[in-house]
């Protein structure tokens, strides 16, 4: 599988300690996204310029995609994500991102803190979208199970619904976004538009997927009632859905963009209130639905 | 009045009387009360100079007690109050011909607060009166008499506060309960709190610094019979054993100290088994955590003994007040502990009641002489090994240097133990402690001349994590990449990395140190420990040795002599506390740094092995985060860990992550799906993280 990062002791991907693997490639490209590193399947190189002391020893670049004129500029259409460079930089200013493990060896590292799982803990499966490398996920998933550890995937719901008949039993919680409810925004944003999304959470949920619906929050786009009317009557479709938690948008991921030498779309404006996220909260629980 | 928490708010259960007295000892007004009077003046005692070291000492207590100022708190509960200054200097509080503190005082230990409370102080003199009779005549005689001497200035002082609060109707209550106690065996719980802090305060009074020991095991079977008496209710005992808590504040007097103005050992331990295997936990054990969690009182730091089947209540109360912050409160594996110390070669009994020596050194409370020996690990590396990085050794292969060191470790532990032939004597006369201690009595000697059962003189290795990293950064750079030729290594280390900034960043950044889960590098602790615990097992003499690993902050001391390190640290940077990764080494998070730790056999340090973890309050928030610390726990006991000690850190400490971003590598920083490490951040995005410290994202 292709991982942009693992990371162990997790607070806040589901339930427990949990270790979350975050898989390389999605379907969508959200403006606002906090992994940017994570959308291209590609590998790809990180350029952290205030850890570069200049030193030069990345200059063993065989496609010459360092340059030092009066700093330290790298030539991103040259780079073929070797990681010469990486191994090279001796500060981690520089980071290749998508390393690709068998399912063995991600069982390994998950099992490492198995410890800490205890009886709610476990691994998820985040990214990206996990179902973009979908085989290869419900092996880790039906392996993870087989040892008795909890098993959460991040999920944009964006997918062939032909594997959610697999999906379903390998995973027992979906932490499901609606990123929104108007599909010409939805559209607009992420570039694609909301109907299979919510499509394939009906079915998933038909098939018994346990669900915990994430809602980012917008200022502006979609800090709207309207949008939570939706979500709740998406929700109170649902027969296995554990609640909805808002995400309010935070400017983080931008960091990242620009590690990836991109140019951050985002916007400060765009970060909710706390009225507004008690607000959106309210209208919710107001109609009987759980907010996490 | 406000009780600072790191994270969350604290609940309000006690009076607001009680709360005030708190506020006020916490601000130091009794500490400073305190200074005011240092010590009794010995200038005028006829023929002072010319008798003997325990004349002299007989002679002060009996001042102590006369002349000691009665202090008597608004509202207090409890009575008693160590109120000589230079007590909180380590000191008997006496002076003569200008002469501070004539004699050194006693710490480390927790006193037998036991027989105190169930038995009476009575019963201690019974068995003096006893071991005279026995003695009288020989050359314990002397020190009989003092145990006399010292219990009857006990006495007097305790005279003195039955007059003082005779004369305040208001103090009635207090008058009543002080009556019977410490002297007589309590009969109920308030009693009982009263005789263990009587007994404390007489004891701090003479200079003392003893621990509190199992206090809910101690008083459990008193609250328990009171309440289904109905004689009491456990509101009612909250308040007292509050005040148990605000009076033990009775020495925190502000200002600059080196580690703190409220640190005097007085270790509390709660929860755990009994003699007999039974689990202990009662309604004190939550009655004191309550306290803490609400006054977030900080100079009795409290462990828990957490075991395999400690009740999930009790592990949620415990991850509840850790989520505060504060540091206040550390776990032990009980089982590991009780296991240690059986196959070390206490019996089953004994170990179960382990307690510890007022910081974390385990001790069987009550019957243990204790003192450890520093050895920093580090400057045996540097200094002896790779005799200060010369040119005049060299090793051809990694086994050739590990067993190098572990040779020079060896010699250094027999060298800083004392000769084995060590008789009993000591200038220092410690009747007040020895009173206390199982086996003085007994034996006819005091507590630092072999009178206790058990007497424990324990190797502490320090710096172990970064004698690790060292020889691991040494194994990979010169021998298994061959980046650099051992020589060639010396020369740079010799000149702080001067000359080559770019492999010292490699070799910091480049490989997993411990703390990282990282097998390869782990195991080169676990096998020095195992080398380090066989030959401190081997060392004979009349002390019991077990190993034991810490610093106890004594990084910062031994930094100025520390040269430059293999694995990237300049010379005089503070590295590993106690047995934690060096600073900015760890970058996997809380459970890798428990994976490392647990790898060690931590059976064989049977004095200890402390593991301190930072954790952000972000992480700990909330429902979530006390669930976090309890899985958190729960994994330290399945893996093996000894003593652990969580701590949260505030927004100060993302500031100073900001600034010396090398020594925070470890912090990462989680929110909702989003993850980054922190010191990979700009400095805006940094700021915006700060500003949102310890808020419910």
């Amino acid at each position: 599988m292709r991982v942009a990062d693992i990371q162990r002791f997790c607070m806040r991907d589901g339930p427990g300690i949990r270790t979350t693997v975050f898989l390389k490639g999605c379907p969508l490209r959200c403006a606002w996204c906090h992994n940017p590193e994570t959308q291209s399947n590609k590998r790809e190189l990180l350029y952290y310029e205030t850890k570069c002391i200049g030193c030069g020893a990345c200059a063993v670049c065989n496609q010459n995609a360092h340059e030092f004129s009066d700093y330290h500029t790298i030539q991103r259409d040259l780079c073929i994500g070797c990681g010469e460079c990486v191994t090279e930089c001796p500060t981690g200013a520089l980071e290749i991102i998508g390393k690709d493990y068998t399912i063995q060896e991600l069982l390994k590292i998950i099992e490492k803190d198995r410890a800490f799982y205890g009886e709610n803990g476990g691994v998820t499966l985040s990214g990206g979208e996990p179902f973009m490398q979908s085989e290869e996920a419900f092996l880790l998933l039906e392996q993870c199970k087989k040892k008795g550890i909890h098993t959460a995937i991040e999920t944009c719901g964006y997918f062939s619904s032909d594997i959610l008949s697999r999906a379903v039993p390998a995973t027992d919680l979906f932490l499901w976004d609606i990123k929104d409810t108007d599909s010409r925004r939805h559209k607009e944003y992420t570039g694609v538009s909301n109907e299979r999304i919510i499509n394939n959470l009906i079915l998933a949920d038909s098939l018994g997927a346990k669900t915990r619906i994430r809602c980012i929050l917008i200022n502006g786009l979609n800090t709207k009632e309207q949008h939570y009317k939706n979500v709740a009557g998406i929700v109170s479709r649902l027969k296995y859905c554990e609640g909805v938690e808002f995400i309010p948008y935070h400017s983080y991921g931008g960091a990242k963009t620009v590690a990836l030498g991109e140019i951050y779309l985002g916007s400060d404006k765009w970060i909710p209130s706390k009225g507004q996220i008690d607000e959106a909260k309210k209208y919710l629980q107001n109609k009987g639905i759980t907010v996490l | 009045m406000e009780f600072f928490a790191v994270n969350g708010k604290r609940p309000i259960r006690l009076s607001e009387a009680t709360r005030k007295f708190a506020f006020d000892s916490l601000n130091h007004k009794y500490g400073q009360d305190t200074c005011k009077t240092p010590a009794v003046l010995m200038d005028n005692y006829e023929d002072f100079e010319n008798l003997s070291n325990l004349q002299k000492y007989d002679a002060i207590i009996e001042r102590i007690v006369r002349e000691a100022p009665i202090r008597i708190c608004d509202g207090e509960k409890l009575s008693g109050s160590a109120t000589l200054g230079l007590a909180m200097q380590h000191r008997v509080p006496a002076t003569f011909n200008s002469e501070q503190g004539i004699f050194d005082s006693v710490s480390h230990l927790t006193i037998d607060f036991e027989t105190v409370v169930r038995k009476g102080a009575n019963y201690i003199q019974k068995q003096a009166e006893e071991a005279l009779a026995k003695y009288i005549g020989s050359d314990k005689e002397p020190f009989i008499r003092s145990c006399l001497h010292c219990i009857r200035c006990m006495k007097i002082w305790h005279k003195r506060y039955l007059d003082e609060l005779k004369k305040k109707p208001e103090y009635r209550t207090n008058y009543e309960n002080l009556q019977n106690v410490p002297f007589e065996p309590a009969k109920n719980f308030y009693e009982a709190v009263q005789s263990i802090w009587f007994t404390f305060a007489f004891v701090r009074l003479c200079g003392n610094w003893p621990g509190i020991g199992r206090i809910d095991w101690l008083l459990g079977t008193y609250l328990e019979k009171d309440l289904a008496n109905g004689t009491l209710t456990l509101n009612e005992a909250r308040e007292i054993l509050a005040h148990f808590f605000i009076k033990g504040c009775e020495w925190i007097k502000g200002g600059e100290c080196v580690s703190g103005d409220a640190q005097h050992y007085q270790n509390i331990v709660l929860a755990g088994v009994d003699e007999n295997g039974k689990e202990i936990t009662n309604q004190v054990t939550f009655l004191v955590l309550d306290i803490i969690e609400e006054l977030g009182i900080s100079d009795f730091p409290i462990t828990v003994r957490i075991n395999k089947n400690t009740d999930n209540k009790l592990l949620k109360r415990v991850a509840e007040v850790i989520r505060l912050g504060g540091g206040v409160i550390a776990v032990y594996n009980e089982d590991l502990i009780i296991e240690s110390l059986v196959d070390y070669g206490y019996e089953l009994s004994e170990a179960r009641k382990f307690a510890n020596d007022g910081c974390w050194e385990i001790q069987v409370p009550g019957k243990t002489y204790f003192i450890y020996t520093p050895l920093d690990a580090l400057q045996i590396l540097q200094n002896k090994t790779l005799d200060n990085y010369s040119q005049r050794v060299s090793f051809l292969t990694f086994k050739g240097l590990y067993n190098k060191f572990i040779c020079d470790l060896k010699s250094e532990v027999e060298r800083v133990l004392p000769s084995r032939d060590w008789s009993w004597r000591s200038t220092t006369p410690c009747t007040v402690v020895s009173l206390f201690e199982q086996g003085c009595i007994d034996k006819g000697c005091s507590y630092l001349e072999g009178g206790p059962i058990y007497n424990v003189l324990s190797p502490h290795i320090g710096g172990l994590p970064d004698v690790v990293n060292s020889l691991y950064a040494i194994k990979k750079l010169v021998f298994d990449e061959e980046k650099v030729a051992f020589g060639e290594l010396m020369q740079l280390l010799k000149s702080n990395w001067e000359e080559n900034e770019s492999l010292r960043r490699y070799a910091l950044n480049k490989y997993a140190y411990f703390g990282n889960d990282n097998d390869e590098v782990d195991n080169i602790a676990k096998d020095i420990i195992f080398e380090f615990a066989n030959v401190c097992d081997d060392i004979r003499c009349v002390y019991k040795t077990p190993a034991g690993i810490s610093t106890f902050g004594r990084q910062i001391e031994w930094s100025q002599l520390r040269l430059a390190t293999a694995f990237g640290k300049k010379a005089h940077e503070v590295l590993s506390g106690n047995f934690s990764p060096t600073p900015g080494t760890d970058k996997e998070g809380a459970t890798a740094i428990i994976k490392s730790y647990c790898k060690v056999d931590l059976k064989r340090t049977v004095s200890g092995a402390a593991l301190d973890i930072k954790l952000l309050p972000s992480v700990v928030n909330g429902e979530k985060g006390a669930e976090a610390i309890v899985s958190l726990i729960k994994g330290f006991i399945t893996l093996g860990g000894h003593f652990m000690q969580l701590d949260i850190a505030d927004a100060s400490l993302l500031k100073a992550a900001q600034e010396h971003p090398e020594d925070y590598q470890n912090l990462s920083v989680r929110v909702s799906g989003w993850n980054a490490r922190f010191v990979t951040l700009n400095k805006e995005w940094q700021d915006m993280i700060i500003a949102q410290t310890g808020s419910e994202f």
